[in-house]
């Protein structure tokens, strides 16, 4: 075996340990990355979110859909948890209700009466509970949009 | 003019909607009650208004897009559940001397409305 072929082997060695090391922090990483439903409200009227917006989150159970938890906005339009964690996020059906009437009020904007929007339904489905499903919802009193984010 | 209308644009292709299924509704009480089912002509518009103006009155509307039997029809793959499948756009009518005009852009993954004129 030449000099050469040893210290190739080495070298070989060497890379397959520091190949496993750098799949570890991945494994935990993996573990850690399930599933998760997050939000992100953009008030595109006001040019930032203030806080105190609230959604109502539901999943649909038969014909209707079932309330599972109520949330309001911190600064800047995110929640403070994510809305649903690992186990917690099933395959299904989901509503987020909008209070944007309410909070336009509360943020003073002038609005007809009845304003144009109350409360904005964003539906969507889960399809892949491991994956996470990040939603954007850019709204104002005249108008919505929201997406699947990242 | 005033009453309500609508037009759907499928922002995949860059196309009108054409062919989507609606379903409009009013608010009665507590809850929505269907006053007709339409479906979107070759340039995403309905050919008659979603309401009349003399039919117009202030209250509380949904008009319910059928998106993801929209893309179906169209041989695009969708996952199951679909994330987008049918849209319900709630709104209010609150001057009826005034157009409600209620455009829906509309990808399996986003959708966008708005009042337009």
């Amino acid at each position: 075996m030449s000099t050469h072929d040893l210290s190739r082997r080495q070298f070989l060695t060497a890379g397959a340990a520091i190949g496993a090391i750098a799949t570890m922090p991945k494994l935990a990483e993996a573990q850690e990355s399930g599933g998760r439903l997050t939000l992100h409200a953009i008030d595109t009227y006001f040019g930032q979110t203030r806080a105190g917006l609230q959604i109502d989150l539901s999943i649909r159970d038969g014909d209707s859909y079932r309330l599972i938890k109520t949330v309001e906005t911190v600064e800047r339009g995110r929640t403070e948890e994510p809305l649903l964690v690992g186990d917690e996020l099933q395959v299904g059906r989901y509503e987020l209700l909008m209070h944007v009437e309410e909070y336009f009020d509360k943020q003073q904007a002038e609005l007809p009466n009845p304003p144009f929007l109350s409360n904005i339904p964003i539906r969507f489905a889960v399809y892949d509970a491991s994956q996470k499903f990040h939603v954007p919802i850019l709204f104002s009193p005249w108008s919505y949009s929201y997406y699947r984010g990242s | 003019m005033a009453g309500i209308t609508t037009h759907v644009l499928d922002t995949v292709n860059g196309s009108p909607g054409a062919g989507m299924r609606i379903d409009f509704s009013v608010l009665e009480g507590d809850s929505y009650r269907l006053v007709k089912t339409v479906h979107t002509n070759q340039d995403g518009r309905t050919d008659e208004m979603i309401l009349a103006p003399e039919a117009t009155k202030v209250g509380q509307y949904e008009i319910l897009f059928h998106v993801r039997e929209y893309f179906e029809k169209l041989g695009v793959e969708l996952p199951d559940p679909p994330f987008i499948d049918e849209v319900p756009v709630r709104f209010a009518v609150f001057d009826t001397t005034q157009h409600y005009h209620v455009p829906m852009l509309a990808t399996p993954w986003s959708c966008t409305t708005y009042r337009g004129s």
